[in-house]
């Protein structure tokens, strides 16, 4: 009989599996006791003595020519090494991930307020800090904007000449007819709807150590969360080939998506002054840099208008979203798509006219954060739900309902949803849980006898595509090896940043393809030493990321279920391994151990590794119409939220959430829960406290914990367990989809239809500082 | 690693007269008690002193005695001690509901009281607790001592009273009986951060009538402030719900607020009248006078 | 200058410029890596250390203040045995993320727990204040420092019974 090594055959086969070994458990995490006792490593604890320091020097304006850049002075301080300037890299200074507009470092001019401009090397810290005072920058200011709207209108003011337009790119949406759709419509709601820009704030900023190998190789340890990405990047900046450059990610301090876009960077720079001096260089962003310097959530600007028939069915939505784009698109484009095949929600639309504009201004670019372009989104077509539903007169979870995707739907792209659509039943079953409907008029009743505070109960519903979108190729990949004690080594490149899925799901995985006992599984993450796994971002470390390790996995079960069968004188079918067991279904005293089969491998030439690569199928996408197969699957997320608004001073305090995901299988019901707690935490920051300020040149006044703040526990609500919908996706390992982004996304919406509750004012712009929601309440 | 501390000679003392004698000596210095305040100075260079004085070893100077009609509290006092303090929670609440509400716990086991004076930020939330029980400072050099009246400590944002060679030894609470008192502080957050405004009261009643009404503010003037329009405007007045709103609503007349990254001077404004209700209604509860409002 | 103090049960001396801040020293001079620099603005408590047994920003101490003093840090106290519930908690309820802040959360519940051995919801909240976490939400955190409230107790009715 020959063995089965087609992934879709074995992915297949494992989906199929009703009983689990560990896959569904709340297994603990790999790494979470070194951590807790310290021992776990992060970038900055390798930098040692006799490691060049390196510090950046910092555009002092927002917009300017740089005339020239003068660091003879600093050069005159003995432990300088060297200053490296655009000039200096050896390769390209051309770093764009999404368009080639963006320098390593700035060159001819500058865009943002500081904006990289040179590296000082030096040996010790303090020469490195004096230098960077030393170094003289001229710069021609060039008038500033700031504004997307002004900059979308002004052409006498480019941030990027060469572009001919503020506007760095354009997406379009268009299904059916929506002048018909509106026509047909009984209410139409349209509103304008603004957020703002949101910082990761891991608590580690990023950072990078290079060090110069033999063979003119280099290796960076660094806090990146794509290993092959930091690697083309730094290889291309060098001008050298991808094969001479090794990164390793250790553990991270957090990433969020701030790391997968500024990563690569730091890397690149601290590669550069290893490369120029031949030395190892150190390079650490304080946490005023951090917050100066990389991406942001994006601010937006959405025009949305909605329509639906007297019965409750939606029929057309009009939308225009504007991202602030800031000095360079960096993963911008990549944003706007997303946001605008997601513009819809999760609703079955039967017509939809989508336009999205990511517009340049001298701000700090913006990139990757948990929800990529999806929060702000679907803030506002939740917030156009609930103002349909109060039009009609409708309950708004009831008029959801009405209108959620189900399995042989259309999405606004048109693509056929076949499979996999679980979020009908599950805010069904969440609104049921909660007691939605009975809090909703109790809170009404409530708000009636209460002057002062006011209670509100609110919904945000989310969807989010799973892999990358449109026909972008994505893949998964893993090596696994089995060494002759029967201990097992798994090769990804997806990383650590806390969202566990090598410590956790990968490994939980593989125990139960395997059969392995957990304890001999050990995860070597984050490196180029494994094969190209693809990003840690889009929530796809176990969605997609494990999908080579469930392939390479049973590719290798099924050889040890052929030799058993052999050495058990079974059937393969018959062969069961668990628990580092290995037995004849139905027969437990025909056994041996794991360590035994493994031994038995090696002795009669059965191979014990494997590579699982599985390309992902994807369908056709039109770009200019914005119309075909947009992702592979869909997770589906809804949070409720209660919230108790202080009408005196504008407090919004938030009392308790309820989360539902329809996410596929859910490997690591614990780390789920951890991942919806954390996000709702960090989405109820983004609406109720955190902000930037600028100044009239686009300088950020608050670059510090002090003035940039975020949720302390006093701050956060409780956290009900989720309520799950097992939607398998068919390609996903084990049937699971996406997690990591998805309780952040529909937050937004959830606070704002709950403060919009409370108050009777649709709450449009946010955040919802308390300053912001006392002169919203007085304006009324 | 990142913050590069400005070059300074360090002198460290363990009693007050080393102290007083190192201040009169000493030119361009800046004095350490718990350091919370002032390291973050130095590292955004606030200050750069050529001498730093760290006083965090006068053991002397770290007391809370109970007089009976008066509280001293020694300068080098923690924050945390005096949230902990029975005598404070006894007599003197209100600084320990305030205090509470100041910072984290790690900055309150090294923050000192007196640190939080004479760093003289015009969010000091020491400031209003201390100003409504009327306490006094006394100030101490080579050459004796003098008290002062907390209200007239400081003179502006990092400004104080104290001349070069002093000082603050000590905090002097006269003990209030049957008053009632609160603080309320409002942030950006619920917890560790600074004040948007904060406030606090005091109040005396016999007869149904305000004896003593006694208010004050930080973060909405250029020092910590008290309101004598609203008091003016209560003492002597009927204990009403109405009265307490309407002379809250001449607190404006006090304040002088600006906008900055954490708040617009409108806010604050209108912040000022509702903390200022909002505490004299609490003091008043806390004497037993329930006048509702928070409906 | 020349500082002194004992760090993780053992005296040290070390050579200090008095402008450096302890952070610095134990990271950069004594190699103790568990103490994390997040903003050192002593904003995010991941610099937390027990300074004399009492939880404090490392970030904003002198180096010479802590002369003659005592400073312990989660490594220690992980390997005498001290933190051992605490550790246990944190791992089982899935109260750790990326790791960065948990040593300083640590250091804040255990001294919490000693000077209050079975806190409620909001003292717990109330503690650890000054301790910023990204990843979790806190939910986990606070319901291992309540476990851990209660693995303490039962260690040390197992050494009353022993």
């Amino acid at each position: 009989m020959a063995l089965v090594e087609d992934p879709y055959a074995l992915l297949e086969k494992w989906l199929k599996a009703r009983e689990f070994i560990v896959v569904g458990k709340g297994i603990e995490r790999a790494d979470a006791f070194d951590k807790a006792i310290g021992k776990a490593r992060f970038v900055e604890d390798y930098f040692d003595k006799g490691v060049l320091f390196v510090k950046q020097v910092l555009s002092e304006e927002p917009h300017a020519i740089l005339e020239g850049i003068d660091y003879s002075e600093a050069l005159k301080i003995p432990k300088v090494v060297g200053v490296f300037t655009a000039q200096d890299i050896p390769g390209e200074n051309q770093v764009g991930y999404a368009l080639p507009d963006q320098p390593l470092l700035a060159e001819g001019k500058v865009r943002f307020h500081a904006e990289p401009i040179a590296l000082v090397a030096a040996e010790d810290i303090d020469a490195a800090f004096e230098a960077v005072e030393r170094v003289k920058v001229k710069y021609k200011p060039l008038p500033v904007i700031l504004d997307p709207l002004e900059a979308m209108n002004r052409t006498d003011v480019l941030v990027h000449e060469e572009n001919g337009s503020n506007i760095a790119f354009r997406t379009k949406v268009r299904k059916g007819n929506v002048e018909e759709g509106f026509a047909k419509s009984d209410v139409i709601v349209e509103n304008e709807y603004r957020t703002h820009h949101q910082d990761h704030l891991y608590l580690e900023t990023e950072g990078a150590l290079a060090i110069p190998d033999f063979e003119g190789r280099i290796t960076v340890i660094t806090a990146a969360q794509y290993p092959h990405l930091a690697q083309s990047i730094v290889a291309r900046v060098l001008g050298i080939p991808m094969s001479k450059v090794k990164i390793v990610i250790p553990y991270l301090g957090g990433g969020f998506g701030g790391k997968d876009d500024e990563g690569p960077l730091v890397a690149a720079k601290a590669a550069l002054v290893a490369y120029k001096t031949g030395k190892p260089a150190f390079l650490m962003y304080t946490r005023e840099e951090s917050l100066r310097i990389h991406p942001k959530r994006e601010a937006t600007i959405i025009h949305y208008k909605s329509g639906a028939t007297k019965d409750g069915k939606l029929m057309a939505i009009e939308v225009k979203i504007i991202h602030d784009t800031g000095a360079y698109t960096n993963r911008g484009p990549f944003i706007l798509w997303r946001a605008s095949v997601h513009a819809s929600g999760p609703y079955y639309v039967p017509h939809a006219k989508v336009d999205g504009y990511c517009v340049y201004t001298n701000k700090f670019p913006q990139g990757s954060f948990r929800g990529f372009g999806n929060p702000s989104v679907q803030f506002a077509a939740e917030a156009q739900m609930d103002e349909l539903a109060k039009k009609l007169g409708m309950d708004p979870v009831d008029f959801r309902l009405k209108n959620l995707l189900r399995p042989g739907q259309t999405t606004i792209t048109n693509q056929l949803l076949d499979h996999s659509v679980g979020i009908a039943e599950a805010v069904e079953k969440l609104a049921k849980k909660m007691g939605w409907w009975e809090k909703r008029k109790a809170f009404t009743e409530y708000n009636k006898r209460s002057k002062r505070y006011k209670r509100g109960i609110g919904i945000g519903v989310a969807w989010h595509g799973i892999s990358t979108s449109r026909g972008v190729p994505d893949w998964s990949n893993a090596y696994i090896k089995i060494d002759k004690d029967g201990s097992v080594t798994v090769y990804t490149g997806i990383m650590e940043m806390g969202q566990g899925s090598p410590n956790s799901s990968h490994r939980q995985i593989v125990a139960e393809v395997l059969g392995a006992p957990l304890d001999v599984i050990k995860i070597v993450f984050g490196t180029t030493d494994a094969p190209d796994t693809g990003a840690t971002h889009a929530s796809r470390g176990t969605s997609i990321g494990a999908i080579g390790v469930l392939v390479a996995a049973a590719k290798i079960r099924e050889r040890l279920n052929k030799l058993a069968a052999e050495l058990l004188n079974a059937r393969p079918d018959d062969i069961v391994i668990a628990n580092g067991k290995v037995y004849v279904r139905g027969n437990e005293s025909k056994s041996m151990t794991w360590q035994e089969l493994i031994k038995q491998a090696y002795a009669r030439g059965v191979d014990v590794s494997a590579t699982g690569y599985f390309f992902l199928p994807k369908g056709k996408f039109d770009d200019a119409k914005g119309q075909g197969y947009a992702y592979p699957a869909y997770s589906y997320v809804a949070v409720a939220v209660e919230v108790e608004v202080d009408t005196y001073t504008g407090r919004v305090r938030v009392l308790k959430a309820y989360p539902a995901l329809a996410a596929g299988r859910i490997i690591n019901p614990v780390q789920v829960e951890g991942q919806m707690e954390g996000a709702i935490a960090q989405g109820l920051g983004y609406v109720l406290m955190e902000q930037f300020v600028f100044d009239e040149k686009g300088r950020v006044l608050n670059a510090d914990m002090t003035d940039y703040v975020v949720p302390t526990a006093l701050d956060v609500p409780v956290v009900e367990k989720p309520v799950y919908v097992e939607d398998l996706f068919k390609y996903g390992p084990f049937g699971a989809k996406g997690v990591g982004e998805m309780a952040l996304i529909p937050v937004p919406a959830a606070i704002s239809n709950a403060v919009s509750h409370a108050l009777g004012i649709r709450v449009t712009r946010l955040p919802l500082t308390p300053e912001n929601v006392y002169f919203m309440i007085k304006k009324k | 690693m990142f913050y590069k501390l400005p070059r300074f000679n360090y002198y460290r003392v363990t009693s007050l007269n080393e102290a007083l004698k190192l201040v009169n000596e000493l030119e361009d210095f800046k004095v350490v008690a718990g350091g919370t305040d002032l390291v973050m100075d130095l590292k955004i260079k606030r200050y750069i002193p050529k001498n730093i004085i760290d006083i965090s070893r006068v053991k002397e100077l770290d007391y809370i005695v109970d007089e009976g009609d008066k509280i001293r509290i020694g300068a080098l006092t923690r924050l945390q001690e005096i949230v902990d303090s029975p005598i404070i929670r006894e007599k003197a609440y209100v600084l320990a509901e305030a205090v509470n509400q100041m910072a984290s716990w790690q900055i309150r086991n090294m923050a000192t009281i007196g640190g939080n004076l004479c760093n003289a930020s015009p969010a000091a939330d020491t400031a209003p607790p201390l100003y409504v029980l009327n306490a006094e400072l006394k100030l101490v050099s080579v050459e004796g001592e003098r008290i002062v009246p907390v209200t007239k400590f400081f003179h502006g944002p990092r400004k104080t009273e104290l001349k070069k060679n002093e000082l603050l030894a000590e905090i002097i609470i006269p003990v209030e009986k049957d008053a009632g008192a609160s603080a309320i502080k409002l942030g950006r957050r619920n917890a560790f951060t600074l004040s948007i405004v904060a406030v606090a009261t005091l109040v005396k009643v016999s007869d149904n009538k305000f004896a003593d009404v006694r208010v004050a503010l930080n973060s909405v003037a250029p020092t910590p402030v008290r309101a004598p329009s609203v008091e003016k405007a209560l003492i002597g007045k009927e204990v009403s719900l109405e009265a307490v709103e309407e002379a809250s609503k001449l607190v404006v007349n006090d304040i002088k607020p600006i906008s900055d990254v954490r708040a617009s001077a409108d806010y604050r404004r209108e912040m000022s009248i509702v903390l200022t209700r909002d505490s004299l209604l609490r003091s008043l509860e806390r004497i037993g006078l329930k006048l509702g409002g928070e409906e | 200058m020349k500082i002194s103090f004992t760090l993780n049960g053992r005296r040290v001396e070390v050579d200090v410029e008095p402008n450096e801040v302890l952070l610095d020293v134990l990271r950069l001079k004594l190699g103790v890596k568990s103490v994390r620099r997040g903003c050192e603005r002593a904003e995010c408590g991941a610099c937390t250390v027990l300074l004399d047994g009492k939880p404090v920003y490392s970030c904003t101490i002198l180096a010479p203040m802590v002369d003659g003093r005592t400073v312990e840090t989660v490594d220690y106290l992980a390997s005498n045995g001290e933190l051992k519930p605490l550790v246990e908690a944190f791992v089982k309820v899935g109260a750790i993320q990326c790791g960065f802040c948990t040593p300083g959360f640590l250091l804040t519940a255990y001294s919490l727990l000693r000077r209050n051995p079975q806190p409620t919801v909001e003292e717990v909240k109330k503690a650890i204040e000054g301790n910023i976490c990204r990843c979790t939400g806190y939910q986990k955190i606070i319901e291992a420092i309540l476990l851990a409230s209660k693995l303490y107790a039962e260690k040390r009715s197992e050494r009353k019974e022993g």
